[in-house]
């Protein structure tokens, strides 16, 4: 069992000032193996707090990213899972499931994890699975003004995923699962 | 360190006779093994004294009863070499321990003189020979009801190692199995479900459970769409702070977990068994890691206490090398239980906030100091004012751990065969083996200062654990 946390386009402090209390209450150290992150943090402090409850953060690079040093693109194989992971800005129509649908098959991931859209998306396609996480702060984005905070946490074991799916609406936490299988590969 | 010293203060105050056994002052008649010549070289330390031999012999005629057969009383039936579930690390530890080497140092067999003696019958038993203690513990047990006290009188002398007869016997004297011989299948199997049926609800992944409750509905994602959100059940998620989530709860016993983790894995790392590489040892330290945390879970009083695994480790060897293989297969649940009873006498020395009650740890040091006052008051007031070793310094571990820290496993089993069998309890005679332990290395503790005596009794001289249950015996008896 590993449980990976996937959160991004935070934009701190430019749209938001911090993560809202109810999700910085359940994130706590010692429950999380790793964290990864489409990017749009913005500046270090988050940064550094992320990496406090989780030593293991993976981060690529959102367009408003202090940090110039994050990659564009990165992948990582967890269990039997290859993740991969890009902020989005650079794939238009932004939010477009077939052109992200390339970049899954460009990065050759089951799984990739994308935002710059702040709107959680979890699509299956032939190929893998394409999740967006969200925004974790609510923040607002070039497309909408009305975003929901939200964050993921997947829970990866052999060949199946859990994935929790935490949603603030009216102030509450709303957690829902989605639960998918990887087929079995004769390679 | 000077003899002359330790003599002579000596002959001053009163020096229980007994001590002057000969059994201490034996010379090898026969090249050693580097074990038993460590173990000698400070028994030949001891010969330099003066010793009025006539009270010697006389005394000692008593101990050893013609009844000596072609076995010598010490090795007679006590680690039997042909035992084949023993790994071979253990074997090592066989080869380089006294017991096993291939001659020890004889007692000189004399004529008994049967009118005067304080070591009658007790003495004389422990020449009974391997064989035919092991026949007198299979009639034993092949009886339809056992009889405890019979039993206890039989392993107090050391069990047979061949043919799981410990494993029967600790259990019968842990009262883990009736002692009705018809009943032991039914209680055993009931039993063993019970902890069964512990596994499945203490042992808890959550992401398992998950995943059974999702089971079937698992997308798998070879077409194309959005994937279905579902409600969770229970309102559990894996960053829960609700006191019913079980995720929650899994993430509080993890420390748990992985102290004891932690701990398994340093038990006895010169055995293979417990340490080694094999799947067989990996499958031995999950079976302690569960029967630990279930025990953990079930006394949240005394919850896990490091050590724990040493007193546990015994058990579970003994019961995995039973020949039965349905025993030997729910060696984990029978290990569970036995260590349940076992630490239901000893429990108080683990609980830390009775340490300094009346049933703590500390009182039980006390009592071990005031034992060896009222028998060696020399070498406690040495103790106890002049080199100042605080009981706490060596007897903690000894009193707790149930002496598994201080001897070579063989030599443990052995021991603990009498400790089980004590018909009032393991820790009544545990202090006497502890106090027994003291007066066996007196004259080194009596030359030694502060740090000497410190270092003597954290790292116990390899002596020969009969000698140490005779002494405790003979402790008992003056009581």
């Amino acid at each position: 069992m590993v449980l990976v946390l996937a959160l991004g386009d935070l934009h701190i402090p430019h749209r938001a000032p911090d993560l809202p209390a109810k999700f910085k209450s359940m994130l706590v150290p010692g429950k999380i193996q790793h964290i990864i992150s489409p990017g749009n943090l913005c500046i270090k402090e988050v940064h550094d707090y992320l990496k406090s409850l989780c030593p293991d953060l993976h981060v690529t690079r959102g367009e408003y990213d202090e940090d110039l040093r994050y990659p564009e693109s990165e992948q990582l194989k967890i269990g039997e899972f290859k993740l991969g992971i890009c902020h989005g800005h650079q794939v238009i129509p932004w939010g477009d499931l077939d052109s992200l649908a390339m970049l899954q098959r460009q990065l050759d991931v089951d799984i990739l994890i994308t935002g710059h859209t702040h709107q959680f998306k979890a699509y299956k396609h032939e190929g893998g699975v394409i999740i967006n996480p969200g925004s974790a702060t609510g923040a607002y984005s070039s497309i909408s003004y009305d975003i929901n905070p939200s964050f993921v946490l997947m829970d990866i074991d052999g060949l199946r995923v859990v994935v929790y799916v935490y949603e603030l609406i009216d102030g509450e936490v709303k957690v829902d699962k989605i639960d998918f299988k990887k087929p079995q590969t004769a390679a | 360190m000077s003899t002359t010293d330790a003599t002579g203060s000596r002959s001053a105050k009163h020096v229980p006779e007994w001590l002057n056994s000969p059994a201490w002052y034996s010379k090898p008649s026969h090249p050693l093994s580097p074990a038993l010549s460590r173990a000698q070289s400070m028994v030949e330390k001891e010969e330099n004294k003066p010793i009025n031999d006539s009270v010697e012999d006389e005394k000692f005629e008593n101990e050893e009863r013609s009844r000596q057969v072609e076995d010598h009383p010490i090795t007679g039936g006590y680690f039997d070499q042909s035992n084949s579930a023993l790994g071979e690390n253990a074997r090592s530890v066989l080869a380089s321990s006294p017991l096993n080497a291939p001659h020890m140092p004889s007692f000189p067999s004399h004529q008994s003189d049967p009118s005067s003696s304080f070591l009658d019958g007790k003495g004389s038993k422990k020449t009974t020979s391997g064989a035919m203690r092991a026949q007198a513990f299979a009639t034993e047990l092949a009886k339809k009801r056992v009889h405890i006290a019979e039993l206890q009188r039989l392993a107090s002398e050391g069990i047979p190692d061949s043919g799981g007869v410990r494993a029967i016997t600790w259990k019968l004297l842990l009262g883990y199995l009736p002692k009705n011989r018809e009943a032991w299948d039914a209680e055993a199997s009931k039993r063993r479900a019970e902890y069964a049926a512990f596994r499945e609800e203490l042992l808890i992944n959550p992401s398992e459970v998950t995943r059974r409750e999702g089971d079937g509905q698992a997308e798998l994602y070879s077409t194309g769409g959005l994937l279905p959100r579902q409600e969770i059940s229970h309102g559990d998620h894996p960053l829960s702070l609700g006191t019913t989530s079980l995720w929650n709860q899994f993430f509080q016993d993890l420390e748990l977990v992985e102290q004891i983790d932690r701990d398994v894995k340093r038990t006895h790392p010169d055995m293979d068994f417990f340490s080694g590489d094999s799947d067989f040892s990996h499958e031995n330290q999950e079976a302690m890691k569960r029967a630990l945390f279930i025990f953990a879970k079930l006394n949240p009083g005394i919850k896990y206490v490091q050590g724990m695994n040493e007193v546990l480790a015994p058990l579970y060897y003994v019961f995995k090398n039973d020949p039965d293989r349905e025993n030997m297969v729910h060696a984990e649940a029978d290990a569970f239980f036995c260590f349940v009873e076992l630490l239901s006498d000893v429990r108080d020395n683990f609980c830390k906030q009775l340490d300094n009650s009346a049933v703590g740890v500390h009182f039980t040091m006390g009592q071990l100091t005031a034992l060896l006052k009222k028998h060696d008051e020399e070498l406690w007031r040495h103790l106890d004012t002049v080199s100042k070793v605080n009981a706490q310094f060596y007897a903690f571990r000894w009193i707790t751990l149930l002496l598994t820290q201080e001897f070579d496993f063989p030599d443990i089993l052995r021991l603990w065969d009498s400790l089980l069998s004590n018909p009032d309890g393991p820790l009544e005679i545990l202090l006497r083996v502890c106090c027994a332990m003291l007066i066996c290395v007196r004259s080194r503790l009596l030359a030694g200062d502060f740090t000497d005596n410190l270092k003597l009794l954290q790292h116990f001289p390899s002596v020969d654990v009969h000698h140490i249950l005779k002494v405790a015996d003979e402790v008992k008896d003056r009581a």
